[in-house]
């Protein structure tokens, strides 16, 4: 099935890449900022997958109305995440993940 | 008389639950305000609700009298509400309703429950007046005479049971009334230990009678009761007795011979177990004297009059029931003679007088157990009645008697002790002659109410026997019964025991007697104007700690007569002891107490039987009752006043041993301590020993030493930092889809040795497609041995044939998995179990089993 061009299969590869940059950027990277773009990352990458899956099956919208909860979604959690960030930057002085250690046995 | 009527119609006669509900208000309202209402209030409450629902139930013994006529048994109803229903396992249900109804002999019941509850209420206003727990006394008791009358007015065994549990509990309550001593408060529990044995059988009897009858309120029982006759075998338990078989033949032919009795019989067992223990029979006859640790008026209420005639109440009211068992009859009579006399023997040498009082009682209970026990219903209720009278009269007396001992003795037990007592005639001549009346008519002075009541039941003890019931039903397997056939022997038996117990009883009667009222006063040193030292005088008989030492002679003031509260009381109450024998005085024929009661017994009646010539015994054996009176308290006048006590004496150090068994009460107590009590005690290690070891170490320690070692080993995985965490997360995502990504071929086997026939089903999975090879050529069935969607398959095998099965799944991302299954038919086998005759092989039962065996999962 043709979409927009592409073969469905492509689009999978696409967001297999993406969600696999995104996983290994969010694993590597301490910066706590680069940790966030890594899960928008991610998740961009499953919004393309429910898209471009939806494409096939255009009786229902499902996919596409999914999507859109899925960026509605992301936003709010930007927003809470970016508000830690700032607390956590108040707290020691720094943005890297691995000083937030506190919360261990 | 119409008005009642007609306000109160027999099938919805409400005014049984005013004089039910009465009580029931005093004891709420004095038990939750009586601290704030002050003692006039709460004594003038609990008065008026006794006197108001001894008015009620006088009404409605009138009405009953009038709607009795002829020989149709009248009865009044009150519906009550539906309390729950039963479905049974055929089906029906049975509807218990919190229903009561009244007739001839509960109306008789009630009359007593009330009258002497409230006479005794008015003498607990005086007696208790000094104590602290006042409100709290006359709460119980208010509470007690609405349990007793519930349970002498319900019209279902349920709704009697509500009412037995109830009196038990007042019972309880108030024999530790005085709980901050510790010899109290073990009475009150021994009295609801023991009465929770014959509870079981109460309980057991009620489900026998729910299974064979299919109701619980009287009058279904009644209709129904024939199918009580129905034999039920009671041995052995299960088919046979095991290890029976490594005994000889014929005893274990014997062992293992069915045994049935009727159900009628066990139910009378199971009833009459109940009223062992309620109405203090041999052997729970124990809790009784015990009980006495409770202020006096609840000794002369409950443990006299009352709650304890509760088990000869039931007999009576389930008379129909009983008579169908001669067996059931015939252990009722025999424990209630050997109850009269063992206990008689004990009272021989108590000092205590209530102790005394409490032997006699558990001994006149057995004569009405005997009286009931032989088919002599309205002999032995009779004797209830009078009972009543004459027994709350003497407890009140004694109570009377120790109130005086109080104005110097305060000690409980000192107070109690006859040898303290001794010419009270002088000091206390209202308790004297009441006290006489109440005498006279226990040791059988003829024309006491007494010596009516004893004598007609020791006249039917000799005559009268129940008949063996006709019905011989036999059960589907065959099995008959044999019939029990009352012993004609056993009157004889029966009566001689009776009459030698009414010999003891003038005897220690009369010792006890003469030990009170005659005599020197032996307590102190009467001085005239006596000032009490220290302590203003307590008008209870609570031990309040001083003791009374021997050893110096104490002087105190003039013994004084209680007050008019409690000397009205006696005088009633010594009148009926006294005149109250001429409702039923047989042998003058006086009997309207008999003809009120026909009606009620009338079914019962049909199955007793009188000896030949019965009449002619009458009159030699009032002779002989009469003899037995004068011997025995001839007997005690020449031991205790004409010879001062001496040959007691001189046969207490004859035989020193027989006479501590007889003080320690043939050290029944000691037995049930060791054995019985032993025996619960060692359970009671054991699951001590259980909970300590199994539960607490390895169920609790065990387990929290495991789970807090894991925890100690899991926590340096916790680094807290987040990528730890995500990557965790990422491995399991993966193993997640590793597990999606594989396939598994699996099938369920459904097989039947006897056909042959083996079907496969395949496990069904995401995007599955299988292949197969049933015939095992090593090629996959199907044109060029496909992937199709056929998740069934079943094959037809002959007898010992072996077949490997193939099967082949694929999954969407093109993985396959493959897996055998091996079938193998085994030969018919129709043996069964194999002969053993040669002792060669075991007994071996095969079953049809398939083995199914897996080869190990193969993967390509």
């Amino acid at each position: 099935m043709n979409t927009l061009g592409y073969f469905v299969e492509q689009y999978v590869m696409l967001a297999a890449a993406l969600f696999t940059l995104g996983c290994i950027g969010f694993l590597v990277r301490r910066n706590v900022l680069v940790q966030l773009m890594s899960i928008e990352l991610m998740l961009n990458a499953v919004n393309l997958m429910l898209v471009a899956f939806n494409r096939q099956h255009m009786a229902d919208l499902n996919g596409q109305v999914f999507a859109f909860f899925i960026i509605a979604v992301a936003a709010a959690e930007v927003a809470v995440g970016l508000a830690i960030v700032l607390a956590f930057y108040r707290l020691k002085s720094s943005v890297q993940s691995d000083e937030a250690d506190q919360l261990r046995h | 008389m119409q008005a009642i009527e007609a306000l109160f119609p027999a099938h919805n006669y409400t005014l049984l639950a005013f004089i039910v509900l009465l009580p029931l208000l005093g004891a709420a309202v004095n038990g939750i305000f009586g601290k704030r209402l002050g003692k006039e209030a709460v004594s003038l409450l609990a008065l008026s609700v006794m006197g108001i629902a001894f008015a009620l139930a006088v009404v409605t013994f009138l009405a009953l009298g009038h709607a009795q006529e002829g020989d149709e048994a009248a009865r009044f109803f009150w519906k009550g509400w539906e309390w729950f229903s039963l479905t049974r396992s055929d089906g029906s249900t049975t509807v218990l309703n919190v229903g009561f109804s009244v007739d001839a002999l509960n109306g008789t019941m009630a009359l007593v429950v009330t009258g002497v509850g409230f006479l005794i209420h008015l003498y607990s206003v005086s007696y208790m007046a000094e104590d602290p727990g006042f409100h709290r006394f006359l709460t119980y008791l208010n509470l007690f005479i609405f349990s007793m009358l519930v349970l002498i007015l319900g019209d279902s065994l349920p709704v009697l049971f509500v009412g037995w549990e109830g009196v038990g509990l007042c019972s309880y309550l108030l024999i530790g009334f005085w709980f901050e001593d510790d010899k109290n408060a073990a009475a009150g529990k021994k009295a609801f230990v023991t009465n929770r044995i014959g509870d079981f059988g109460l309980l057991v009897a009620m489900g026998l009678l729910l299974y064979y009858t299919g109701g619980l309120d009287w009058s279904t029982i009644d209709n129904n009761a024939r199918s009580l006759l129905t034999p039920v075998q009671v041995w052995p338990l299960g088919t046979h007795v095991p290890a029976a078989s490594l005994l000889p033949q014929s005893a274990e032919a014997w062992l293992n011979a069915p045994r049935y009795v009727s159900a009628a019989t066990l139910v009378g067992l199971a009833l009459f177990l109940g009223c062992a223990g309620k109405s203090a029979q041999l052997p729970l006859y124990v809790w009784l004297p015990d009980a006495m640790a409770g202020p006096t008026p609840v000794s002369a209420l409950i443990h006299a009059a009352t709650m304890v005639t509760a088990g000869v109440y039931l007999l009576c009211r389930l008379s129909f029931v009983m008579v169908l068992s001669p067996a059931a009859m015939a252990t009722v009579a025999v424990t209630g003679a050997l109850t009269a006399m063992f206990a008689a023997s004990i009272a021989f040498a108590q000092q205590d007088i209530k102790k005394v009082l409490a032997y006699s009682t558990v001994s006149q209970l057995g004569y009405m157990f005997l009286g009931v026990g032989v088919g002599a219903f309205t002999a032995g209720f009779f004797h209830v009645i009078t009972h009543a009278f004459f027994k709350a009269c003497m407890f009140l007396g004694a109570g009377s008697v120790i109130h005086a001992m109080h104005a110097r003795i305060h000690d409980t037990d000192a107070s109690q002790d006859m040898r303290n007592m001794g010419g009270l005639r002088k000091y206390l001549p209202i308790t004297f002659w009441t006290f006489t009346a109440a005498w006279a008519a226990i040791v059988g002075l003829p024309f006491t109410s007494g010596f009516f009541s004893k004598d007609e039941i020791l006249l039917r003890a000799y005559t009268s026997y129940v008949k063996t019931p006709m019905a011989t039903l036999t059960d589907g397997g065959g099995g008959s019964m044999q019939s029990f056939v009352w012993p004609t022997w056993l009157g004889t038996a029966l009566y001689a025991i009776g009459l030698l117990t009414a010999l003891m009883t003038a005897f220690y009667m009369t010792r006890l007697y003469i030990g009170t009222f005659f005599g020197e006063f032996k307590g102190w040193k009467i001085v005239k104007n006596w000032k009490e030292p220290e302590h203003a005088h307590g008008h209870d008989d609570h031990g309040h700690g001083h003791h009374h030492d021997p050893s110096v002679a104490l002087e105190g003031p003039t013994p004084h007569e209680s007050p008019w509260q409690m000397w009205v009381p006696l005088a009633v109450l010594g009148f009926l002891a006294a005149f109250a024998g001429f409702l039923n005085a047989a042998p003058l024929h006086i009997m309207p107490f008999e003809r009120w009661l026909e009606p009620v017994f009338e079914k019962a009646s049909q199955s007793v039987q009188l000896i030949e010539e019965a009449e002619h015994f009458e009159f030699p054996f009032l002779g002989l009752a009469f003899l037995s009176f004068a011997g025995g308290s001839g007997a005690a006048y020449f031991i205790y006043v004409m010879q001062k006590g001496k040959p007691a004496q001189s046969f207490a150090e004859a035989m020193p041993g027989l006479h501590a068994l007889v003080v320690d009460k043939w050290r029944i107590d000691e037995l049930y301590e060791e054995y019985v009590i032993g025996a619960v005690d060692s359970l009671a290690e054991f699951f001590a020993w259980a909970d300590k070891w199994i539960v607490d170490f390895l169920l609790a320690r065990v387990t929290a030493f495991l789970v807090s070692t894991t925890g100690t080993a899991l926590r340096f995985a916790q680094t807290g930092r987040v990528q730890t965490y995500a990557a965790v997360m990422v491995l399991g995502l993966g193993a997640v889809g590793w597990f999606f990504v594989t396939p598994r071929a699996e099938a369920s086997v459904d097989a039947n040795d006897d056909s042959g026939v083996y079907s496969l089903t395949a496990a069904e999975g995401l995007g599955y497609s299988y292949r197969w090879d049933l015939n095992n050529d090593g090629k996959w069935d199907g044109d060029k041995g496909d992937f199709g969607d056929k998740t069934q398959q079943s094959l037809n095998l002959a007898v010992k044939e072996n077949r490997t099965v193939r099967l082949e799944v694929k999954n969407a991302f093109g993985r396959t998995a493959l897996r055998s299954f091996n079938f193998e038919r085994p030969a018919p086998d129709r043996s069964g179990f194999t002969s053993q005759a040669d002792g060669s092989a075991a007994p071996v039962r095969r079953v049809g089993d398939v083995r199914v065996i897996p080869t190990p999962q193969e993967k390509k």
